[in-house]
């Protein structure tokens, strides 16, 4: 198994692998919206049972988990939401799903200064919600009704990603301790600002806008912007 | 320049009008104004030229084109009506076209920045690296206070392979920054990691390092930093920093290989060292897989044994069904597959006799005690241990599947087991029970769609399209274009692919055809995809990650789901070059069963048979028609479905150039596959039909490089031969090439001996006799000899190939149709075969 960040030639079978397990599925298009906008958050399982006879032979993808950074956050909180999450039947069992969510979440916090994750999950799927709920720890937030295409009610589920704004404060401790005995003291101070996520984290609610300003650059554009994009002839500019 | 036509100002007005409800996509409205002025204004031609692509939104483009021409006749040094002239072709895809009309366009107005955007766009989109650099460079010159103009312009650079003059770029704007940009700044925590991107492209890992860390306190992405500065290190030979930096990498993620590697290649570990590495890391992250299970890649004899204990012990009692999976790419080695065999089996044996685990691992399954469960999914991975092609011994493999499957009451094991059930069976060749177990397995669990896909994929595989797409139905969105258009729609190329080689095995061509021309245009839409990240990623400023998505796209056509479609389409037209019959109804049903019948008809009896097949087809495409329209009835209120003038493919299989439509396939597969065997040998027989004989040679030249041994090169190479012996008019030229380069038949013998040399040298392949007794046949007809003997002979051959013992289960499908193309003894093969897949029903023939 190899766990490795989502790469423009996974998607055709990233794309495959949702088909065959879940029934929210995609168009490549917006997985490659996905990668190309928040590419830190979406993270690809790979079997390497077969084993690569040519850099050319596809992958075997048998779980991703597709992230993104909410485009406009009601609430004002910079927060991650988790598009789409599968594991193959076949390799359950083997910590698959936690393993995507932990490279996901951590690089939602590190690069876009995320305070949580949410998701949606069908109210039938016993397997999922279970999954989330006592593997990842995830809370139900509330149900939004008819969320899915076919009438079906969705619990919408959160967790406060706090755990992990404290485990990367402690990495970067770690990090300036080890480098301060072995680099320049011009690297050692360099790195006294890898900690700016976390300053913000201790002063609390007083800057969300400012750490919000992180992830907003250029427009935030969905990918029906994306889509439906035309241009004009203007006969003036 | 100003428009040549200058409007009154009541018109002028309602011009901008036009052009603002175009841009809200108002077009009833637009044109309404458009008219309006036109009536006073009939000649005006920026109006027309408006009106025009007015009327290519509603998505009348002939019309659009036409009036598009109109209005250039009229105003040709508008830059507007060229403008317009280019967006019609854009929006045809005719991206060259568009190109030249958006030039044109800039040379009446140099300073429109919203002409050259779009033409830069398009010209990303071909590559032309050196307009778009042109382009660009424009850009930046016209706004050099926007940063995107600049990264846009390193972009085009550094595609174009220029990296010094990319990084330049970049530096430059940096050098305008009055200070440096906050952290908060995303564009540029991108931006100057794009830069250090385009460094150590040079090579240059010293100076990308040295950059690296002047720019690690700025960036926000910590995985690129700490794996570049891990791989600059490593390059560098800096081995202790590279080692710290892999070790803080696999802290965060245990389960990439590549940190591994990194870190061995850091420590230069070898023997001893090197497992003793890999246990340290085991226990420091007891969850991970990969430190227990890297070392059975590099361990031999007891050393393996012993690694390869610890691991199947924690596995096992994990009671997970992928342990298999995680070590079958082993399986090449047999003392290891034996060793673990002999492994798993005492763990079996040890299981059996032990009492319930006390304080039993976490397991999810509750009905099952969890001694019972490692039991089972012990037993289950030694069938999937004599299923392995290698071993492929059915018989054990059943009996291990049937003893687990009687342990576990629970429904979630019951599934798990009879899928692994089903997949023995069809790898016996019994494809009908393997549906039927896949369908119990579904029952099992009817609201997860894993079950679901795969029982649909084993319907396929059982040819029963109808149950199939049914079955998918349960979870496609269906309101708009049932479930067949969902997965079209959605792109589920494997569904498609394997729906049309069903239709091939059927003889259903005209269906198969359909199938994998839908897979072709899934990839000229994943092409067209990036068209709009081309801007789209400027703004969002991931500059790496789409400098990824690129080159993906530049060897996009290269992808297996391409080729796999490539070469059936391929196959289906040489053959309905060759027997167009097939494509008409009914006569192109049952596997040729009729079409053999067909070709020894007299001439009269064939026009007989043909209305036949035709009137048939009529009576099948109107019902096809009619059962869309009635869907359609029935799911009144939904969106429109787009009609298809074409349900069954009978226009596609019907091509009077079917060698052409084979060209549209064969020229993407030797471009971006040139590598690729089977795309090769397709060639060679595309254009030996069409008569274009250097390049034949050359894909057989390809061919031979690639594989020399190989069964279908060696009959290609004698038909070569046999080609140039019949002394064709060939021109001095290509007959001179022909002489220099093809050199493959021996000198000192006849090819018959050549034949039958190749013969004796692979013995053991059923595939080598089924090429040599093809070209035996191909000899002798060639001799104009085509004696008695000679045909069984041949025959003979590949009766005899079903025994060797390297053959497989379709190796043994192929001999079959091999059989059948020779006319010889169906009956007594089929009956031969099934004595050695005793199980299959794969040679049925089926009505």
């Amino acid at each position: 198994m190899d766990i490795v960040m989502l790469h423009p030639s996974h998607i055709p079978h990233v794309q495959t692998c949702n088909i065959t397990n879940l029934p929210e599925n995609y168009f490549a298009k917006y997985y490659l919206y996905h990668a190309l906008t928040w590419p830190q958050l979406s993270y690809v399982a790979i079997d390497l049972s077969k084993s690569q006879n040519s850099p050319h032979d596809p992958p075997k993808i048998v779980g991703y988990v597709l992230a993104k950074m909410e485009e406009e956050p009601v609430d004002g909180i910079p927060h991650g939401h988790i598009t789409s999450l599968s594991v193959m039947r076949t390799h359950r069992r083997l910590g698959l799903a936690e393993k995507l969510m932990r490279q996901s979440q951590k690089a939602m916090v590190e690069t876009f200064g995320a305070k949580y994750v949410s998701l949606h999950v069908r109210v039938s799927n016993k397997a999922a919600l279970r999954l989330y709920k006592d593997t990842l720890q995830f809370e139900v937030e509330k149900v939004e009704s008819k969320y899915y295409a076919d009438g079906e009610d969705a619990y919408s589920m959160k967790q406060d990603l706090g755990f992990i704004w404290d485990a990367v404060k402690k990495e970067d401790e770690l990090l300036r301790k080890d480098d301060k005995s072995t680099t320049t003291p011009a690297e050692g101070e360099g790195n006294e600002d890898e900690g700016d996520p976390v300053g913000d984290e201790g002063q609390e609610d007083k800057k969300p806008k400012e750490v919000m300003r992180k992830v907003k650059i250029g427009r935030a554009l969905g990918v029906s912007d994306l889509v439906e994009k035309v241009e004009s002839p203007k006969a003036s500019s | 320049m100003p428009s040549q036509q200058p409007l009154a100002s009541k018109e002028a007005s309602l011009f901008r009008n036009v052009l603002k409800f175009y841009e809200t996509k108002q077009y009833k409205k637009g044109l309404k104004a458009a008219e309006q002025i036109l009536k006073k204004n009939p000649k005006h031609g920026e109006t027309l030229a408006m009106k025009g692509l007015l009327i290519n939104c509603q998505g009348k483009t002939e019309e659009a084109f036409q009036i598009a021409k109109e209005a250039l006749k009229q105003d040709m040094k508008s830059h507007v009506c060229w403008h317009v002239y280019g967006l019609l072709y854009r929006s045809q895809k005719n991206f060259d076209e568009a190109i030249k009309a958006y030039k044109m366009a800039l040379r009446f107005e140099p300073d429109s920045q919203q002409i050259l955007r779009d033409l830069a766009l398009l010209q990303i989109q071909m590559r032309d690296y050196n307009g778009y650099i042109e382009s660009r460079r424009l850009m930046v010159m016209s706004k050099p206070q926007i940063r995107q103009n600049w990264t846009g312009l390193a972009i085009a650079y550094h595609l174009a392979g220029n990296l010094s003059e990319a990084e330049n770029v970049l530096t430059k704007y940096e050098e305008t920054l009055k200070q440096p940009p906050p952290k908060t700044d995303l564009e540029n925590s991108e931006a100057i990691l794009y830069k250090n991107y385009i460094i150590a492209e040079t090579g240059d890992h010293q100076k990308a390092l040295d950059h690296l860390e002047a720019i690690a306190r700025t960036a926000v992405d910590k995985v690129a930093i700490l794996e570049a500065r891990a791989e600059y290190n490593l390059k560098l030979g800096n081995n202790e920093a590279a080692e710290k930096g892999y070790r803080v990498l696999l802290e965060r993620n245990p389960e990439k290989r590549l940190y591994y590697s990194g870190l061995e290649k850091s420590l230069g570990v070898e023997g001893e060292d090197r497992l003793k590495i890999y246990e340290e890391l085991a226990e420091q992250y007891p969850r991970a897989d990969a430190p227990k299970r890297i070392p059975l890649d590099f361990q031999e004899g007891d050393a393996f044994k012993s690694v390869a204990q610890k691991y199947l012990d924690w596995r096992l009692k994990r009671a997970a069904p992928s342990t298999f999976t995680s070590l079958k790419a082993l399986y090449g080695d047999v003392a290891k597959r034996e060793c673990l065999e002999s492994l798993v089996e005492e763990f079996l044996a040890t299981t059996r006799e032990e009492k319930p685990v006390e304080n039993g691992e976490k397991l999810t399954n509750g009905s099952s005690t969890p001694n019972n469960s490692v039991l089972i999914y012990t037993l289950y991975y030694l069938s999937q241990h004599h299923d392995h092609w290698r071993i492929r011994n059915t018989e054990k493999a059943l009996s291990y599947i049937n003893e687990a499957l009687e342990l576990a009451p629970d429904n979630a094991d019951q599934g798990e087991l009879r899928l692994g059930l089903a997949r023995i069976l069809k790898h016996a060749g019994d494809v009908r029970k393997a549906m039927e177990e896949m369908d119990n397995a579904r029952q099992k669990d009817k609201s997860d769609r894993y079950y679901n896909t795969k029982c649909s994929k084993y319907m396929l595989r059982n040819d029963c399209n109808e149950e199939a797409i049914k079955t998918m139905g349960l979870f496609t969105r269906n309101d708009v274009n049932g479930p067949l258009g969902d997965l079209l729609e959605m792109q589920c190329v494997w569904y498609i692919t394997e729906d049309g080689e069903s239709y091939v095995r059927q003889g259903k061509l005209g269906l198969a055809l359909k199938r994998f021309h839908a897979v072709y245009k899934i990839f000229e839409d994943w092409t067209d995809d990036q068209f709009d990240f081309h801007s789209f990623s400027l703004r969002k400023g991931m500059i790496r990650a789409y400098i990824e998505m690129v080159r993906w796209e530049d060897s996009l056509w290269s992808h297996p789901f391409f080729r796999r479609a490539a070469v059936n389409a391929i196959k289906l037209y040489l053959l309905l070059n060759d027997k167009p019959h097939l494509a008409h109804g009914s006569l192109a049903n049952g596997t040729g069963e009729d079409a053999v019948d067909f070709e020894s008809l007299s001439t009269a009896d064939r026009k007989k048979a043909m209305k036949k097949a035709k009137r048939e087809a009529q009576k099948q495409e109107k019902a096809a028609a009619e059962a869309a329209a009635k869907a359609k009835d029935e799911r009144k209120g939904g969106e429109e479905k787009k009609q298809d003038d074409d349900p069954l493919g009978a226009k596609l299989a019907q091509t009077t150039e079917p060698l052409e439509k084979a060209l549209v396939w064969l020229k993407p597969l030797l471009e971006f596959s040139p590598a690729f065997l089977e795309g090769q040998t397709a060639g060679f027989d595309v254009y030996m039909k069409r008569r274009k004989y250097l390049l034949a040679l050359k894909c057989l030249l390809a061919a031979h490089s690639i594989a020399p041994e190989d069964p279908v090169v060696h009959e290609q190479i004698i038909r070569f031969q046999l080609f140039l012996n019949s002394k064709p008019e060939l021109s001095p030229t290509v007959q001179s090439i022909i002489d220099e380069t093809f050199t493959l038949t021996p000198k000192e013998s006849t090819l018959a001996q050549f034949n039958e040399a190749y013969l004796s040298s692979h013995a053991d392949s059923a595939r080598a006799s089924f090429s040599v007794a093809k070209s035996r046949q191909v000899l002798a007809a060639a001799e104009g000899s085509k004696s008695d003997s000679e045909g069984t002979d041949s025959e003979t051959l590949v009766f005899e190939a079903l025994k060797k013992e390297g053959a497989t289960l379709k190796d043994a499908v192929d001999g079959l149709a091999l059989v059948k193309e020779m006319k010889g003894d169906v009956g007594r093969y089929v009956e031969e075969a099934r004595q050695r897949w005793s199980m299959s029903n794969v040679f049925e023939v089926k009505a």
